[in-house]
């Protein structure tokens, strides 16, 4: 993916840009908020990653309304050093799409950028999730590991409903929080990772076909491999 | 300040004595016109009807006859009848009690106020000329001068009036300043001495619920909430302080010990791990405390909205149950009381309430039950009671439980660093609620208490 990093602090850009480089994603870069706003604006990113003190005139959050304004929608990722509950939920009416607070792991930033990019090519109406043969009808809430039908309470298909859209991509614990739990705060437990165990359980009775993996230092993937 | 004072106390009392003159003198000048002229209009209807008496014996009996009427009227010396005169076509005078025809006298008939002169010195008078048939002149007046006095006297004590409204004035200002510069002056003093870092004065405060009082309560509640968040601040201050230093000084000997020793890679990136874990650590205890500070501020009042204590206590239940169930702990959930809502912060009462479950499945052995149940002890109040089959707390450890950085002596061994209750406590304290412990022989209760819900 193709991203964009507005950050002044050259220490963290050079730790993210390196990051992703590993990742196999490209990463522009804007150390001020005109910088950032003039690259944002003429060409396309994938995401974009914003911090929101930034030196000069523009801070991040009124490059984010700048660039709504103009109708670009691409996925912004907040980066602040600003932890505060209502910091948060200012930077995403602003227009910001998820909100990371420094300082952070970096497992934790690629896991959330890969879900931001994904979703824009994601289409809204699907009814069914596929992976390998583990399959979901989003109508009738049926989960289906081939031809054997998989009973969840509800908590856990939202689970795995999330880890299913997210497929092929690492989740962290904190984003299973927030997503499927809607806890905004870190309940300083392994909880999540019972949860997960739980999960694999009825996902997988033989543990050799495994579809949901632990990664470790990140979190979480759903894939076929 | 009591400069301004001074001069504010002054200027409103002069300011109702002027109004109090001002009124006293709008009052008495239509009263004494009034007066006058009501006097005035009586005086001329009295004349006017004695000289039609006169002039009706004068028609009967001639002028001889009025002479001696009017000689006879004078013999009784009626006071006040200062002049009655008859006088020929010539305004010669043939009786009455003034030698000469007075000059000034207008020469036509009819009814004046006017000065004329009477044993040669000027007097104002009130008089009505009446011309009798045959040029005969009648002169019936008096003279205003004897109603000077009552004039005299009604001004004498409008004037003293405004003389007592004077004093009154001065002295009543002079008092009012004096009560509200001695009361400025001690809360002057009482601030002052706060600024000095006396927080824990307070303004001398009365029982009555005047302006001034009001204030002084006003700031008193201001004072203890500034005090509180001092402490607040100077609390989490010294446990920072104390409380970072501990994962601090590992990872420093951690790295330093790193850079000394360079150690094989395989060796190196373990340390470098562990390094990583111990900053986690750090920022873990930083986020709580902000979180804590951010919640004692009371400045997340403002974001308050509707929250269902049922769902948010099942919720938190159904997110632990798969942790207690593989420590094989039995957690349930009760709600005894119907719909509970109440006005508040959704995320932070989330993050109480797991708190508490997690803090009980902690302490709770294997075999257990930690049982959460939600439920409405008196009219509008709620509670949110968890409870364990843990080994409790002793009555130190519940004085102490909510202190920031506490932990028991059974939460050694366990993770955790001894902030959750205390996040608890100021959660409720945030809602108007409480925070308390009760032994339940075994384990413990917690119960947070709400004030108003719906």
């Amino acid at each position: 993916m193709k991203m964009l990093l507005v950050e002044d602090n050259e220490r963290v850009t050079r730790f993210v840009t390196k990051g992703l480089q590993e990742a196999g994603h490209t990463a522009d870069h804007a150390d001020n908020g005109r910088d950032g706003l003039f690259l944002a604006a003429s060409e396309r990113y994938d995401v974009i990653i914003m911090d929101r003190m930034l030196p000069g005139n523009i801070d991040g959050l009124s490059l984010i309304s700048a660039l709504r304004q103009s109708g670009n929608q691409t996925p912004i990722l907040i980066l602040s050093a600003l932890a505060d509950v209502d910091e948060r939920i200012k930077g995403l009416r602003a227009g910001g799409d998820d909100y990371l607070t420094k300082p952070f792991a970096f497992g934790e930033l690629l896991a959330r950028l890969d879900a931001l990019g994904r979703r824009t090519r994601q289409d809204g109406t699907v009814t069914t999730l596929e992976v390998a043969d583990l399959r979901m009808d989003l109508l009738s809430r049926k989960v289906m590991r081939g031809a054997r039908q998989i009973l969840l309470q509800p908590r856990e298909f939202k689970l795995l409903e999330y880890l299913m859209r997210h497929a092929g991509q690492v989740v962290t614990r904190t984003m299973l929080l927030e997503n499927v739990w809607d806890y905004h705060f870190d309940p300083q437990t392994n909880v999540v990772d019972v949860h997960i165990s739980k999960l694999r359980q009825k996902i997988e009775p033989e543990p050799e076909h495994s579809l949901l993996r632990t990664v470790r230092n990140a979190g979480y993937m759903l894939s076929a491999e | 300040m009591a400069l301004v004072i001074r001069s504010s106390a002054a200027k409103l009392a002069a300011s109702y004595v002027l109004l109090g003159i001002l009124a006293l003198v709008l009052f008495a000048l239509p009263l004494s016109y009034a007066w006058r002229a009501a006097v005035n209009d009586t005086r001329v209807q009295i004349l006017t009807e004695d000289s039609q008496r006169l002039a009706d014996i004068f028609k009967s009996k001639g002028p001889a006859g009025l002479a001696d009427t009017i000689n006879e009227r004078v013999g009784l010396q009626i006071a006040g009848e200062r002049i009655l005169l008859l006088a020929d076509a010539n305004e010669k005078p043939l009786a009455g009690n003034v030698p000469d025809w007075p000059a000034g006298v207008p020469k036509e008939p009819g009814s004046y106020t006017t000065p004329i002169t009477l044993d040669g010195h000027p007097t104002m008078v009130t008089l009505v000329r009446t011309e009798l048939p045959g040029g005969y002149n009648l002169l019936v007046g008096r003279d205003v001068a004897r109603l000077a006095p009552v004039t005299t006297r009604f001004w004498y004590g409008l004037a003293a009036a405004i003389a007592v409204l004077l004093v009154t004035g001065v002295v009543g200002g002079i008092l009012i300043r004096r009560a509200l510069l001695f009361r400025i002056h001690s809360i002057r003093q009482t601030v002052s001495a706060i600024m000095q870092g006396e927080l824990s004065h307070r303004l001398p405060t009365g029982s009555s619920s005047d302006e001034l009082n009001t204030l002084s309560l006003t700031i008193n509640r201001m004072l203890e909430q500034i005090e509180q968040l001092v402490h607040g601040v100077a609390n989490v201050s010294n446990a920072i302080a104390h409380d970072l230093r501990t994962p601090l000084t590992e990872l420093r000997s951690r790295l330093e010990e790193l850079s000394l020793t360079r150690p094989p890679p395989g060796e190196a990136f373990a340390e470098v791990e562990a390094a990583v874990a111990d900053v986690d650590r750090v920022i873990c205890i930083f986020n709580a405390l902000l979180r804590l500070a951010e919640i004692d501020t009371g400045m997340r009042r403002s974001g308050f909205v509707n929250v269902d204590l049922v769902d948010l206590c099942a919720r938190a239940v159904e997110f632990y149950v798969p942790a207690a169930e593989i420590r094989d702990i039995t957690l349930t959930y009760k709600n005894e009381s119907g719909l509970l809502q109440t006005s508040g912060d959704q995320l932070l009462m989330a993050q109480a309430v797991n708190n508490l479950i997690d803090n009980a499945l902690k302490y709770t052995p294997p075999g257990g039950t930690v049982s959460v149940s939600t439920m409405r002890p008196s009219g509008e109040a709620a509670g949110i009671v968890v409870a364990d089959t843990g080994p409790g707390m002793t009555d130190v450890q519940r004085a102490r439980a909510t202190e920031r950085f506490f932990r028991g002596d059974a939460s050694r061994g366990t993770p955790g660093v001894g902030l959750g209750l205390s996040l608890v406590e100021a959660v409720a304290k945030l809602h108007g609620g409480t925070l308390e412990f009760a032994d339940q022989h075994p384990g413990l209760r917690a119960t947070i208490n709400f004030p108003g819900t719906t």
